[in-house]
């Protein structure tokens, strides 16, 4: 392909695209985002202001951070699949008190409250077969630590309730077992199925953690905090939805922030976002600026009116930036505990000094030098978790010795694709 | 058996790749540096071994950090970035050469060149003074042992209580000493001085025993083993016997001089001038330090056979037309004869009375003593001819006893070898030393081997063992391929390898390594070694003073060793050479 890369011919087309995206998309855009300019300028955006490097805390805290990984085609035995997910979870000590900034506890004391890490599960499963929506959630089941139906739905409508939303479909089934929970049984595709799977351990992980008495005071998680939801029932059309408001509540209960950073966001007009705050306050500045719903004081913004899950329902976005080298990031908080803890009805002063105090905490956790400007429990995680090519490999090979010794010789656990050499 | 690995020292971290010869170890952050030695752990198919690790190359290595580069630089760049729990991550990659690995077979432990690799992820351990010395000593013992004490043995900058001796039947074949102007030539001399004195003070003391006894006739040209180079010298050692093992130690002098008056008074008591008559000189001798051509060489060789007393004089004498050689060759050689004429201890025979000191020095000898040579007021020539003299004169001394089965053959041998003044003055002596049973012609001899090892110090070698007097009639190309056979040993001492000739070199098997000058000398020491320390040449760039890598062909572990001042070894031994025997005595009566 090179050849083809390297051609004058290719660059042409590239050009192409972009002025077709500038001509396009960001005209449009461009119109929505200058009605939002001022807002944002005035109101949602500001400054973070760092804790001093050598703070010393009044009381240090403890931070804690789950991810996960995985692969949907460990191994391929003719239309079965085996996922293999791995999760790791890291606690930290702020520990200003001594030297030794941002110190994970130690891995006894880990391991006893939320078992081995980092962790890996095998889990089977056929996206072709009939039966695809009961493994499903006989896999979801298995993995998650909270069995009773009721208790994991019970959260996510009391949440939907209490930020003023009612309306429900009047035949809404009876939510009694993992299955029904699963309404996208037409779309249970190997990635839809891997992704679910995933979640949901990324998940018990968390419920882990926040029944354990590790007590930390944040728990980062990667990714959004989105519900997907069925769009005529009007609740999440996946048990990892009901999963996510159990942790909410869950973590309101035990007095635990929980956190959800992206790096990767569809958040428009980020760029020019951070552009507004370099200009505003000046490079180098740390800043954050509020994403705010149609429910919030002056409604929601006209950049993402037709992007259906910005913002997030039951979530508060923000973009930050904690370094000027870091293309804006996202984080979301739990609505419920937003409005119970940040949002101060009809003081906006107020609510700006909270969501500073808590960006201020979130910026000192983003320091190491490694990933700096990202949470650095979350990045520990990643790191921790993150199966590689070298691993995945060595899982087959694994595999293959495991069916040596069922006396199932000769099936292959290389990808079949390998039978080609491609 | 089941080692118990709390005596290898501290775990320090884990083998991560590598092959039988380098290895690649993942440790832990600590101070650690080229040259230490490691230990590792392996019970692979049963059998348990401790292979032998030592530090070459050193890399900081943080786990989770792919790109340093960019952590530094953001370190430098955000002043309020932190590392959180990095210290775990801290390691060391550490790159080094296996040395072997100890293995007990039965009750004793043996000591293998790399040929095995240990376990996967081996447990390594870092030796700790004080906890591991005696568990080091025990499993390197066949590596180590001997009765010649060199050193210590050196890990990094450290060294453990495991003393490095060499052992005196290999001094025979030969013993190289290298290193650079201040490396510690000087002192290692004086411990191995002190350390020969040591072992024939042991043998004396324990006559039951048998143990060998060692001479060596120890060149020392800046005048400082006697006196010391700081605060103590083999005088000190002397001084410290009672007179009745002094006199079983030296004898009636250890130390040789040019000018005993200028000698420092409390050492004069134990010196001796040199004085070597000219007919103890060979013509080999001459040929052995400088060059002639063949033509000289003719002409030297035809008054030899004249006369062989008096050869020299017969030359010296000569004019144009009295020999058949032109005046131009019979100028050249007299011109290399002046040296020798003019020099207070090349002397005619019978030249103001003074006896030749060669008799005592054969004495001395064939009986197990250490002669320092105080060689700092000789030209260059004299040294070298000195020793070119002594060496030739107790090889061909032990030759006609190992060409002989009785003594009466011995005497044969011995009148057509060497010099027929001398060999008649030493002769008697001779016979004493050499027969078994008796000192008639009918009593046979005794084999070379159970005679005292003799070490000859070949100073400033290049000089006289480069590789064009080397080609000739050298004497010491003989010693150096022959004379093990004889018992007597070359201790050759040189700032240099690369310009000693190959014959020696290949000969040699054992070599004290100390710092060296300069990237050439390294790879030469290197080449020359006679163990494959390949690799070794970032360790030779960071050696300190007193430093040194033994490598001896009969032993599979290169040895890095720390050489002790020599103050320090004799403030630690200095009541060894008490008399012990008065003391048993008196508890007897007691």
């Amino acid at each position: 392909m090179l050849e083809k890369i390297l051609t004058e011919k290719f660059r042409r087309t590239l050009k192409m695209i972009f002025t077709d995206i500038t001509n396009q998309q960001d005209r449009r855009d461009e119109q929505e985002f200058s009605k939002d300019e001022v807002r944002i300028k005035e109101t949602l955006l500001d400054t973070i202001d760092p804790f001093p490097s050598d703070i010393i805390l009044e009381e240090d805290f403890r931070v804690a951070a789950v991810d996960g990984s995985g692969t949907d085609s460990l191994m391929t035995l003719d239309d079965i699949r085996v996922h293999l997910l791995s999760t790791s979870t890291v606690v930290l000590n702020t520990n200003t008190h001594s030297e030794n900034v941002f110190s994970p506890i130690d891995r006894e004391t880990l391991e006893d409250e939320v078992g081995e890490q980092p962790q890996i599960h095998p889990h089977w499963h056929s996206g072709v077969r009939n039966d695809a929506r009961t493994k499903l959630a006989e896999s979801l089941e298995d993995i998650y630590p909270l069995k009773d139906i009721a208790d994991l739905t019970l959260p996510f409508f009391r949440d939907y309730l209490s930020i003023g939303r009612t309306e429900f479909e009047e035949d809404t089934p009876r939510l009694r077992d993992m299955e029904v929970l699963i309404s996208r049984g037409q779309l249970l595709t190997n990635p839809a199925v891997h992704e679910e799977l995933r979640k949901t351990s990324e998940y018990a992980a968390i419920r882990k953690i926040l029944e354990s008495d590790l007590q930390p005071k944040y728990i980062f998680i990667d990714g959004a905090m989105s519900v997907f939801m069925h769009h005529v029932r009007h609740y999440p059309s996946m048990p990892s939805g009901f999963m996510l408001r159990d942790l909410c509540a869950l973590a309101r209960q035990k007095d635990v922030i929980l956190c959800a950073v992206s790096k990767n966001h569809t958040i428009p007009f980020a760029h020019r976002i951070a552009k507004m705050a370099k200009d505003k306050f000046g490079e180098g500045v740390k800043w954050f600026c509020h994403l705010p719903c149609k429910e919030d004081p002056g409604g929601g913004l006209h950049i993402y009116e037709d992007r259906t899950y910005i913002p997030p329902m039951l979530a508060v976005p923000y973009l930050y930036s904690f370094s000027r080298d870091n293309r804006p990031s996202r984080i979301d908080f739990d609505r419920v505990w937003w409005l119970q803890n940040i949002f101060v009805p009809n003081n906006p002063k107020a609510t700006r000094a909270n969501e500073k105090a808590l960006f201020s905490e979130i910026e000192f956790v983003s320091r190491d030098a490694r990933w700096y400007g990202y949470p650095v429990p979350l990045a520990l995680a990643h790191t921790s978790c993150k199966l590689s090519y070298e691993d995945l490999r060595l899982a087959r090979e694994v595999c293959g010795d495991v069916l040596r010794e069922l006396n199932q010789e000769g099936v292959k656990t290389d990808p079949l694709r390998a039978d080609y050499d491609l | 058996m089941s080692i118990d690995k709390d005596r290898l020292g501290e775990l320090y971290g884990k083998v991560g790749g590598g092959n039988q010869t380098s290895l690649e170890i993942m440790g832990n952050n600590r101070d650690i540096s080229v040259g230490e030695i490691f230990m590792i752990y392996s019970h692979r198919d049963g059998h348990e071994r401790v292979f032998f690790f030592r530090v070459l190359g050193l890399e900081n290595y943080l786990r989770q950090v792919d790109n340093m580069t960019r952590v530094a630089s953001t370190l430098m760049v955000e002043g309020d970035a932190y590392l959180s729990g990095i210290e775990r991550n801290m390691l060391l990659t550490i790159g080094g050469r296996m040395l072997g690995y100890a293995e007990k077979v039965g009750d004793d432990w043996t000591f293998r060149s790399p040929r095995r690799l240990p376990d996967h992820l081996g447990s390594v351990y870092r030796p700790v003074k004080g906890v591991s010395d005696d568990f080091v000593m025990e499993m390197l013992d066949c590596q180590t042992t001997g009765e010649i004490y060199v050193g210590d043995l050196q890990v990094g900058e450290e060294t453990l209580d495991v003393p490095v001796l060499l052992p005196s039947k290999f001094l025979p074949m030969h013993v190289g000493i290298f290193g650079s102007t201040g490396a510690g030539k000087s002192n290692l001399m004086m411990v191995l001085i002190k350390s020969m004195i040591d072992n024939n003070l042991e043998a004396i003391r324990n006559p039951g025993k048998d143990l060998p006894r060692i001479s060596a006739f120890c060149i020392d040209p800046h005048d400082e083993f006697a006196k010391g180079t700081d605060r103590y010298g083999i005088q000190d050692v002397i001084e410290d016997m009672s007179p009745s093992t002094r006199s079983d130690v030296i004898g009636d002098f250890y130390y040789l001089t040019t000018h005993k008056s200028a000698t420092q008074r409390n050492i004069r008591k134990y010196a001796q001038e040199i004085r070597i008559f000219w007919s103890e000189i060979q013509p080999r001798d001459l040929y052995s330090i400088m060059e002639f051509t063949s033509q000289m060489m003719a002409l030297i060789d035809a008054a030899y056979a004249k006369d062989r007393a008096n050869w020299i004089r017969l030359i010296l004498d000569m004019d144009e037309g009295s020999a058949d050689s032109p005046i131009g060759t019979i100028r050249a050689v007299q011109r290399r004869l002046r040296a020798i004429e003019r020099s207070p201890i090349f002397i005619e025979d019978g030249e103001k009375n003074t006896p030749s000191t060669l008799d005592d020095i054969f004495v001395a000898m064939e009986t197990g003593r250490i002669l320092v040579v105080n060689t700092s007021l000789m030209r260059d020539v004299e040294q070298f001819l000195l020793t070119t003299v002594v060496t030739r004169t107790l090889s061909d001394m032990r030759r006609a006893l190992k060409s002989s089965g009785n003594l009466g053959d011995f005497e044969q041998q011995g009148k057509m070898r060497l010099p027929s003044r001398f060999f008649d003055r030493v002769k008697a002596k001779a016979k004493t030393f050499y027969g078994h049973g008796g000192v008639d012609n009918t009593s046979p001899v005794r084999d070379p081997r159970s005679l005292p090892v003799i070490q000859v110090t070949v100073e400033e070698a290049p000089s006289i063992l480069n590789p064009e007097l080397m080609r000739g009639q050298s004497v010491f190309k003989d010693i150096s391929r022959q004379g093990r056979k004889f018992n007597i040993g070359l201790l050759v001492v040189s700032q240099q390898v690369s310009v000693l000739d190959n014959v020696i070199l290949s000969q040699m098997n054992t070599e004290i390594n100390l710092r060296l000058g300069n990237e050439r000398e390294i790879r030469a020491a290197i080449e020359n070694a006679s163990v494959n320390i390949s690799g070794f040449e970032n360790e030779f760039r960071v050696m300190s003073r007193g430093e040194a890598i033994v490598t001896q062909s009969y032993r599979e572990l290169p040895l890095p060793v720390r050489i002790p001042l020599f103050d320090d070894v004799y403030e630690r031994d200095k009541n060894r050479y008490k008399e012990k025997r008065a003391k048993k005595e008196e508890e007897h009566i007691l």
